[in-house]
């Protein structure tokens, strides 16, 4: 048996494509694209929060003052002189102006008197764009100084301007851990992208471990070979399995690593602080829960594969098989769905909320044994039917 | 010795819609059940070579699997110098070699690492793998290549290195299934002066083939099967003088043969 996984693994090494699809894409290609996505956005912000707003104020006779602090700054704003009839709409959608203020007659500092005043702000919010927040940084300064003016003339003080000001606070007091904070958040996530990682790494390997012998013409020599079916089978099947789980285990250190060295300053802190959070058990036992699924993943995608009768048929059967393991851990990321009742006994989902569980350092440990034995036993009892499968000769002969 | 003698085998039509005209007239169709091979039997002795002849779709193949134990027959006994290939097919594995025009290599592995690969599922100590391959790299002319990837070797390459392998173990008997079918000219030459090597060392082959021609230079015995049955079985110089000496009639006479059916409709 290992001489045959030693076999098939060495044949496995030597495939560029695998090497590409197991090792080369998680480790380079992934943390490229997030790189590239962070710095295109980080860009697009950079460009919202520094490019020079052309606007237009109306009635600026009435807010004399704003409109000098708008000229004041050229380096952030620029001024266009617009026919006040004009529609804004248009404007603004031929690209004359950025952004028009209107503000209404009887602006001042009078507020007690006058009341609450609306200025209006047009601008097309429908892409990325800071102009509410670049205007509002001017316009904060008279809201303030209105503020004051008022409370002065009521004569309140402090305490009493900030009673007026919010009557009543309802402040949070969250009883949850940052652990269980972000656990819940990034918990959820975790199961989805491994499963869908180990399925995607052994789906590789298992389509040429048994189409691809197939279709090759070494499968009738191998199994005409003086060594047990079971043993061939097992071969193949951990071949399979370990491909699955270096592919998995490369790709979230992988993102670990290169999310310290990308997130710097700051994000260190929160990403060591949120590992450091989690025990060495915890992630042991994460791990430990990946290899029943594992298993399952494996034997399925063996039986399919020796099944069919050459490696594109193989390959399309296990693209349809993505879509079944996607929907129950789906369920586990759903809200509402804990590690309670009839979920217990749902495979795979189990494992995924379990892993959550696990993350958020909320685990019923004794509920684990439970998952880890019954996932065991459905993957005991697919490697027992792929062995069936294997001595099938309506299978291997189609 | 190997003895065969009164082989079945048949397998389930899935869908028996989708037969074509020709095959729904094969008098070996009953019902969901297409009987591939009926009855067949035939022996062959210490270093003699059997030629096992019969149209597309006669049950050659399926006849060498079962020999080489690819197949489980439904009735018949299979013995390879008195063992029960049928009961103990780990044993009788060992004893057979097997090839076919079909059969492929491991691309990513070597020449010599697809041989030793098999020699090591047949249990056979390293070093011993190692002094056989060399042996047989000197005889097969294997060297300038041995150690080069299976993927990029020319047909003749592939045969050379596919009959290493096939004989790693030292069977006590070669199946061979169309060895020469796609292959060139060079790489047939190879295959046949493999046959007859094996003859001068009185190891029995057993090939299917359907060039008349080797069988007139390597055979000892000649079998026919046509629609499962064996309708010839006795040696070359008798499957000669059913017409003559002249091998192509022959072969048409053994197949107008009684196969027990009625309408015998023989498509070649």
């Amino acid at each position: 048996m290992w001489l045959i996984f030693k076999k098939e693994f060495k044949e496995l090494l030597r495939d560029k494509k695998t090497i590409i699809f197991m090792i080369g894409l998680p480790l380079l290609f992934f943390p490229l694209i997030f790189g590239a996505v962070i710095f295109f956005m980080s860009n697009a912000a950079d460009k919202a929060e520094n490019e020079i707003l052309k606007y237009a104020i109306v009635g600026e006779a009435f807010a004399p003052e704003m409109a000098a602090q708008f000229s004041a700054q050229p380096d952030k704003f620029e001024r266009v002189d617009i026919d006040n009839s004009i529609d804004y709409k248009a404007l603004i959608k031929s690209e004359t102006v950025d952004f028009v203020l209107v503000v209404p007659e009887g602006f001042n500092s009078e507020v007690l008197t006058s009341g609450q005043h609306t200025l209006n702000l047009y601008l097309n919010d429908a892409g990325l764009n800071r102009v509410v927040g670049r205007v509002s940084e001017i316009v904060d300064v008279y809201i303030d100084e209105f503020q004051s003016t008022a409370f002065a003339q009521l004569g309140l003080n402090e305490d009493q301007q900030a009673a007026l000001l919010a009557p009543i606070v309802l402040e949070k007091q969250n009883v949850a851990d940052d652990r269980e904070v972000w656990g819940e958040r990034i918990g959820g996530m975790l199961p989805y992208i491994i499963f869908i990682l180990c399925l995607q790494g052994a789906m590789a390997p298992a389509a040429d471990l048994g189409a691809g012998e197939k279709e090759r013409g070494t499968l009738e020599t191998l199994l005409i070979s003086p060594m047990d079916r079971y043993k061939l089978v097992l071969g193949k099947f951990f071949t399979i399995s370990c491909a699955g789980l270096i592919t998995a285990l490369i790709t979230v250190s992988s993102m670990a690593m290169w999310g310290i060295v990308l997130s710097q300053g700051m994000a260190i802190e929160f990403v060591v602080e949120i590992m450091s959070m989690i025990g060495i058990i915890d992630f042991v036992l994460i791990f430990l829960m990946l290899i029943p699924v594992v298993a399952i993943f494996a034997a399925v995608l063996l039986s399919l594969s020796i099944y069919a009768r050459s490696f594109k048929e193989a390959q399309s059967y296990m693209g349809s098989l993505i879509m079944v393991v996607i929907f129950p851990v789906i369920i586990a990321l759903m809200p509402g769905v804990e590690l309670k009742g009839g979920w217990v006994w749902v495979p795979l989902t189990n494992v995924a909320l379990a892993m959550k569980e696990l993350f958020k350092g909320t685990m019923d440990y004794f509920a684990l044994f439970g998952i880890f034995t019954s996932t065991a036993v459905i993957a005991g009892a697919l490697i027992a039917f792929c062995v069936h499968w294997f001595n099938k000769e309506k299978v291997l002969f189609r | 010795m190997i003895e065969i003698s009164g082989l079945a085998k048949r397998f389930a039509v899935e869908n028996p819609k989708k037969l074509s005209e020709q095959e729904k007239k094969d008098p070996r169709l009953k019902g969901r059940f297409f009987n591939s091979v009926r009855d067949v039997s035939f022996s062959c002795g210490k270093g003699e070579v059997l030629g096992l002849l019969g149209p597309n779709g006669a049950g050659k193949t399926t006849t060498l699997r079962i020999l080489s134990t690819a197949l489980k027959p439904d009735s018949g006994s299979v013995s390879i110098e008195g063992e029960d290939v049928l009961a103990n097919p780990l044993i009788a594995r060992k004893k057979i070699g097997f090839l076919s025009s079909s059969t492929g290599l491991y691309g990513r592995l070597s020449g010599r690492e697809n041989i030793a690969y098999f020699g090591e599922l047949h249990g056979i100590d390293k070093k011993v793998i190692a002094e056989r391959i060399d042996e047989m790299a000197d005889l097969l002319d294997m060297h300038s290549f041995l150690d080069r990837r299976a993927e990029n070797f020319s047909s003749g390459m592939k045969q050379k290195t596919s009959i290493a392998r096939a004989v790693i173990h030292e069977p006590a008997l070669v199946v061979l299934d169309e060895p020469t079918t796609g292959l060139d000219i060079m790489a047939t030459g190879t295959v046949m002066e493999f046959i007859q090597r094996l003859k001068n060392k009185g190891t029995p082959v057993i090939f299917s083939t359907h060039h008349l021609d080797e069988v007139q230079l390597l055979c000892d015995r000649v079998t026919v099967i046509n629609q499962g049955k064996t309708v010839f079985n006795d040696t070359l110089s008798n499957f000669g003088a059913l017409s003559d000496g002249q091998m192509h009639q022959s072969f048409l006479k053994t197949l107008s043969m009684d196969t027990g059916d009625a309408d015998n409709v023989v498509n070649l």
